[in-house]
C-alpha cells in the first residue's frame, strides 16, 4: 500500500470534539444497567486524560528504581537462574511430598558455600516432584555425584536415574548474557526503525516505542519483586516482549492519526474494543499455559508475557493515548494559531 | 451448491492457504497406525550387522526410517512385542527378520564370558614380524610359548541381536531432545579455529559417534555474536556419561618409546583396529583380579600399523637392551600409550621385536569397578573408546564442554503430551472468547479454523527443513498462533464496521492490513536477532515464530479476510 498516500488522507480530528464524543459510537450498545456507570467512566478516561498520565509515569519511576535498587544491591539488574549463573538445575519428579528445608539444610550444610534453591513443581495443582538449582561445578563428576548423593539420601522413595540434569559452565552463562543483552538492544532498536519508518512522525513514533520500553521495563520490575530467577527462555521472553508490545501500540495510532471517520474519541474506544480483544485472548492463552505447563522454561516464558500484557493495557490505553491526545491537541493549537495570524 | 460457498472455494487466496495446507500434511506424513519398531542403531559387529543391517543415516527423515515389522512372522508391532521375543531367543537360531525395506536373516551367537582359573597353561603365540633386511622388506613369523592362566568360556544364553530401536514413527516430525529424551552437549573449542578446522571437527565427531555405535545424532556448528564458536551435539536415547567422555576427548593418542613417538591415532598409522570378539576384549592372559576392595580387569585388541610406523618402531627399538623379568626377556625401555597427554598404559616389548618392522601389535588397558562385572563393563567401555578414538583419530583442537542436559525418555514423552494438552486447551480458551465476543459463527469458526491451518503449517514446515521441535520451539508457536488470531480480530473489527460506516471493502481491507504488516515487521525485526545468538540454543523459538508469522501474513490473512468479505457482503 502507498504510504504516502495514506499520509495525505490524515485528517486530524478535533480533541474539542470531545464534547461530541459524549455519544461515542460504541457506548451505544450499552445494556441499561450499566449505562450511567460505563458513561461516566468514559467521560472521565475521556476529559481527564492527563491526570490518568500519572499511573503509567508512577509505574515507570517506581520499575526504574527497583532496577536500579536491584542492581545496586546484587551489582545485577535482574536476579539469574542458574542457566545464566552457570551451575546445575535437577529436576526429580516424586510421587510423594517430600521436606523441601530438610533437603536444603542438608545440602547447605555440606555445600555451605554455595547458593542452592529448592523448590517444588506441579501437575494440575497436585505435587509432582522437585526442582534443585544450584551453582555447582556439574561437569566435576565426583562432586555431582556426591550432591546427587545427599539429595538421594533425604528422599525416600528410590529416584534412580529417573531425573533430568542440566549443567551450564558459568563462563557460558555470562557470554550468553551478554549476547542477550546485545541481541535485546539491536531487537529494539530494530522495532524503533520500522515504528518510525512506519509512522514518519517523531512524537506518534516515540509514544509506540516509549510503551514497549515502559512495558519492558515495568516487567523486569515485576519479575525481581516475584523473585523470579531469570533463564535463557526468560531472556527470550523479554525480546518477544518488544514484538508483542507494539501490537495494539500499531493499531491505537494507525486508527488515531490516519482513519478520518468520527471522532478521536471514537477511533480511540474502537480501537481500545479491538485492542483489549486482542490482550485478552492472548492473556487466555498464556494463563492457560501458566497453569497446566510442566516445563519450567515455558512456564517462566507464559509468566514474563503475561505481567508484559499487563502492563501493556496501561501502556498502550492510558500513556500512549495520552501521548497521542497532547500531540494532536497541539497540533491543532498551531494550526488555528496559524489560521488566525 | 451455495453461490457463497462456491465462490469461497474457487478464490484463489483460500485455494493457496488449502494448497499450503495440504504440502504441509505431506511434509509431515502422518500414519494412524504406524506398525512395527523402527531402528535406532545397530551394533558394530553384532548378528544383525553381520546379516546386513546398516546404522540408519542421520539425515533420513523420521517416517522413512527402517522399521523392523516381523520377526519369525511374529508381528512386532511394539517394544514391547521386540523385548518379548528377543527374550525367547537362543544360540545359533536363525531369525527371520522382516522390515519396511528388505529382509535379512540372523544368526544369533553365544554370549561368551571368559572365566580364569587358578591354573596355568603352556599357550604358543605366533606373530608376523616384517624385518629390513639389505633394504628389501622380509614377513617372518615366529613363534613363542607363553605359560598363561587357564581360561574357560561360559556361554551365558545368546547374545542381543545388536539393534536398538524404539516404537515407529507416526509422523515426521523431528522431536527435540526435551520432548523424546536424549542429552545435549554444547562444546566449545580450547582456542579459535578456521572454518575448515571446524568442519573438521565435526566430521570426525560424528565419525566418531558412529564408531561408538551411535547414529541418532545432531552434529553442528554454532556461535555467538562475540565470535565464540561452539559445536552442539544432541544424542538421542543415549547415555549420557560414556558420551560425554568420548566428545570432551580430543583423542590425541600417541605411542611413544622414550621421548619419540612410534605411531599415533588415526588412519594414518593405523590401518586396522581389530573389534571382533577373536582379537579383542577382556585380555586372557592378564584377565581380572581382586585388590582390596577393587577389582582391576584389563583389555587388549590387536591393531595393524602402517608400514612406515613399523619402520619408526624398528629404528626406535634397534638401540635398546635387553633385560630379563620374570623368566621373559624384554626390551630396556616400554613402549608408552598416552591419550591426551595422560598416560592409559605401559607395554612391554617382546626381546624378538628388537629393531624388527612389526605391523601387528597389541593394545591394552584396563578398568576398574566394586565388582567383577562392574570392572568387566568398565574395561569394555574403555576398550570401545579407545577403540573408537584410534579409528577416527584426533581432532586438531581440545574442546571443552559448556554445558549437558539430558532429559530421560519418560519425562521427554511427559513434556509432548504437556505440551499438545496445553496447546489444545489454549486453542479451547481463545475460542470461547471470541464466540463470547463476536456471537456470530462466520467470524469464530473462519478463525478458530484458521489457527489450526496455520499450527499443521509450522509443523509441516518445521518437518519439511528437518527441524527439531523442542520446547522453545512450542514457546515459539504458541506466540506465532496468538498474534495470528490477533490479527483476525483486527481484520473482524475492521470489516464488521462495514454496517456502521459505508465505505468499500478494499478500503477496509487495506486498513486493516496497514495495521497487520505493522506489527508483523516490528515482530520480525525483533526475532531475526535472536537467530544468531546464544549458541543457537533459542533459534528454535526464533524459527518457529517467523515462519508462523510470515505465514500468516502472507497466506491465511488474505484469505481470512477474503472468507470475511465474501460472507459478509451481502
Amino acid at each position: 500500500m502507498g504510504m504516502d498516500k495514506v499520509n495525505d488522507d490524515i485528517v486530524i480530528d478535533v480533541p474539542e470534539a470531545s464534547g461530541q464524543g459524549n455519544e461515542p459510537v460504541s457506548a451505544s450498545n450499552d445494556r441499561s444497567g450499566s449505562k450511567s456507570f460505563k458513561r461516566k467512566l468514559i467521560d472521565f478516561y475521556d476529559k481527564k486524560y492527563k491526570l490518568l498520565l500519572i499511573i503509567p509515569i508512577i509505574l515507570l519511576v517506581l520499575s526504574l528504581l527497583q532496577i536500579g535498587y536491584q542492581y545496586s544491591t546484587t551489582g545485577d539488574i535482574m536476579i539469574k537462574g542458574v542457566s545464566l549463573k552457570g551451575g546445575v538445575s535437577i529436576r526429580i519428579p516424586l510421587q510423594e511430598q517430600v521436606n523441601l528445608k530438610q533437603i536444603e539444610d542438608a545440602l547447605k550444610e555440606q555445600f555451605p558455600k554455595n547458593d542452592i534453591a529448592i523448590r517444588s513443581f506441579e501437575k494440575s495443582g497436585e505435587f509432582a516432584g522437585i526442582t534443585i538449582d544450584a551453582d555447582i561445578d556439574g561437569t566435576n563428576n565426583e562432586l555431582f555425584e556426591s550432591f546427587i548423593g545427599v539429595v538421594k539420601k533425604n528422599i525416600t522413595e528410590d529416584i534412580g536415574d529417573n531425573y533430568v540434569v542440566n549443567i551450564i559452565g558459568s563462563s557460558f552463562g555470562a557470554s550468553f548474557l551478554r549476547e542477550a543483552f546485545i541481541i535485546f538492544i539491536i531487537s529494539f532498536l530494530c522495532m524503533a526503525i520500522v515504528v518510525f519508518i512506519y509512522f514518519r512522525k517523531f512524537a506518534p513514533s516515540i509514544a509506540v516505542i516509549l510503551a514497549a520500553f515502559s512495558d519492558i521495563v515495568g516487567t523486569l520490575a515485576v519479575a525481581n519483586l516475584l523473585g523470579v530467577k531469570l533463564s535463557s527462555g526468560g531472556i527470550a521472553a523479554f525480546i518477544m516482549l518488544i514484538g508483542y508490545s507494539v501490537d495494539t501500540d500499531i493499531l491505537l495510532s494507525t486508527r488515531v492519526l490516519m482513519r478520518k471517520e468520527g471522532t478521536v474519541m471514537d477511533r480511540i474506544l474502537s480501537s481500545i474494543e479491538t485492542g483489549m480483544m486482542m490482550t485478552l485472548t492472548a492473556l487466555v492463552a498464556v494463563i492457560i499455559a501458566l497453569i497446566f505447563s510442566q516445563s519450567e522454561a515455558l512456564s517462566q516464558i507464559m509468566l514474563i508475557v503475561m505481567i508484559g500484557l499487563l502492563f501493556d493495557i496501561v501502556n498502550t490505553w492510558i500513556q500512549n493515548v495520552g501521548i497521542l491526545r497532547l500531540y494532536l491537541e497541539r497540533k491543532q493549537r498551531r494550526k488555528t494559531d496559524e489560521s488566525e495570524a | 451448491m451455495n453461490p457463497k460457498l462456491k465462490k469461497l472455494v474457487t478464490n484463489f487466496r483460500v485455494l493457496l492457504v488449502l494448497f499450503v495446507l495440504i504440502l504441509a500434511i505431506v511434509a509431515i506424513n502422518p500414519s494412524f497406525n504406524s506398525k512395527g519398531v523402527a531402528i535406532r542403531s545397530v551394533d558394530f559387529n553384532s548378528s544383525a550387522s553381520t546379516a546386513g543391517i546398516y546404522n540408519p543415516s542421520p539425515g533420513v527423515s523420521p517416517r522413512s526410517r527402517e522399521v523392523v515389522l516381523s520377526m519369525n512372522n511374529e508381528e512386532i508391532n511394539s517394544l514391547k512385542d521386540y523385548n518379548d521375543f528377543i527374550q525367547k531367543l537362543s544360540i545359533n537360531q536363525t531369525v527371520n527378520v522382516k522390515t519396511s525395506k528388505a529382509s535379512y536373516i540372523l544368526r544369533t551367537k553365544p554370549n561368551v564370558e571368559i572365566k580364569m582359573l587358578n591354573e596355568t597353561e603352556s599357550k604358543v603365540i605366533s606373530e608376523v614380524i616384517s624385518e629390513d633386511i639389505n633394504g628389501t622388506i622380509v614377513n617372518r613369523t615366529v613363534t613363542k610359548t607363553l605359560k598363561v592362566p587357564k581360561t574357560i568360556e561360559i556361554v551365558n544364553g545368546a547374545e542381543d541381536l545388536g539393534l536398538t530401536v524404539y516404537p515407529a514413527p507416526q509422523t515426521n516430525i523431528k522431536k527435540g531432545l526435551d520432548l523424546q529424551g536424549g542429552t545435549r552437549v554444547l562444546l566449545q573449542p580450547e582456542q579459535q579455529i578456521s572454518k575448515d578446522d571446524m568442519e573438521l571437527v565435526i566430521s570426525s565427531m560424528k565419525e566418531r559417534l558412529n564408531v561408538f555405535g551411535l547414529s541418532d545424532i545432531i552434529v553442528r556448528s554454532a556461535g555467538d555474536l562475540s565470535g565464540n564458536q561452539f559445536i552442539l551435539v544432541e544424542i538421542a536415547g543415549a547415555n549420557e556419561d560414556e558420551v560425554k567422555e568420548l566428545l570432551a576427548r580430543q583423542g590425541k593418542f600417541e605411542a611413544n618409546i622414550g621421548n619419540d613417538t612410534v605411531f599415533f591415532g588415526g588412519k594414518k598409522d593405523i590401518t586396522y583396529v581389530c573389534r571382533t570378539a577373536d582379537c579383542s576384549g577382556i585380555d586372557p592372559r592378564g584377565g581380572c583380579n581382586n585388590q582390596g576392595s577393587a577389582w582391576y580387569c584389563r583389555f587388549r585388541f590387536a591393531i595393524s600399523l602402517s608400514p612406515e610406523a613399523a619402520e619408526r618402531q624398528a629404528q626406535l627399538t634397534q638401540n635398546l637392551d635387553l633385560i630379563t623379568q620374570n623368566n621373559e626377556q624384554y626390551l630396556s625401555k616400554p613402549l608408552v600409550l598416552y591419550l591426551d597427554d595422560k598416560e592409559v598404559d605401559q607395554l612391554n616389548i617382546g626381546a624378538e621385536l628388537k629393531g624388527r618392522a612389526t605391523t601387528d601389535i597389541q593394545i591394552s588397558g584396563s578398568g576398574v569397578g566394586k565388582t567383577q562385572e562392574e570392572a568387566i563393563t568398565d574395561s569394555l567401555t574403555n576398550m570401545k573408546r579407545l577403540q573408537t578414538i584410534l579409528i577416527t583419530g584426533s581432532l586438531p583442537v581440545k574442546l571443552n564442554i559448556v554445558s549437558t542436559d539430558s532429559v530421560s525418555p519418560e519425562l521427554g514423552e511427559e513434556f509432548l503430551r504437556n505440551s499438545l494438552f496445553i496447546g489444545i486447551l489454549s486453542l479451547l480458551g481463545v475460542c470461547v472468547l471470541v464466540f463470547l465476543r463476536y456471537r456470530k459463527w462466520f467470524v469464530a469458526i473462519p478463525m478458530i479454523i484458521t489457527s489450526l491451518i496455520e499450527l499443521v503449517v509450522i509443523i509441516g514446515v518445521a518437518s519439511a527443513i528437518g527441524w527439531n521441535l523442542d520446547i522453545s520451539s512450542v514457546a515459539g508457536i504458541i506466540i506465532a498462533i496468538g498474534t495470528g488470531v490477533n490479527d483476525q480480530i483486527i481484520i473482524a473489527d475492521e470489516t464488521l464496521k462495514g454496517a456502521v460506516e459505508s465505505y468499500d471493502w478494499k478500503r477496509k481491507i487495506k486498513n486493516a492490513f496497514f495495521i497487520i504488516f505493522g506489527a508483523f515487521f516490528t515482530n520480525f525485526v525483533a526475532m531475526v536477532p535472536l537467530l544468531f545468538a546464544g549458541a543457537g540454543l533459542l533459534k528454535g523459538f526464533a524459527i518457529t515464530t517467523i515462519i508462523g508469522l510470515t505465514f500468516g501474513v502472507l497466506i491465511t490473512r488474505p484469505a481470512y479476510a477474503r472468507v470475511m468479505e465474501t460472507l459478509l457482503k451481502e
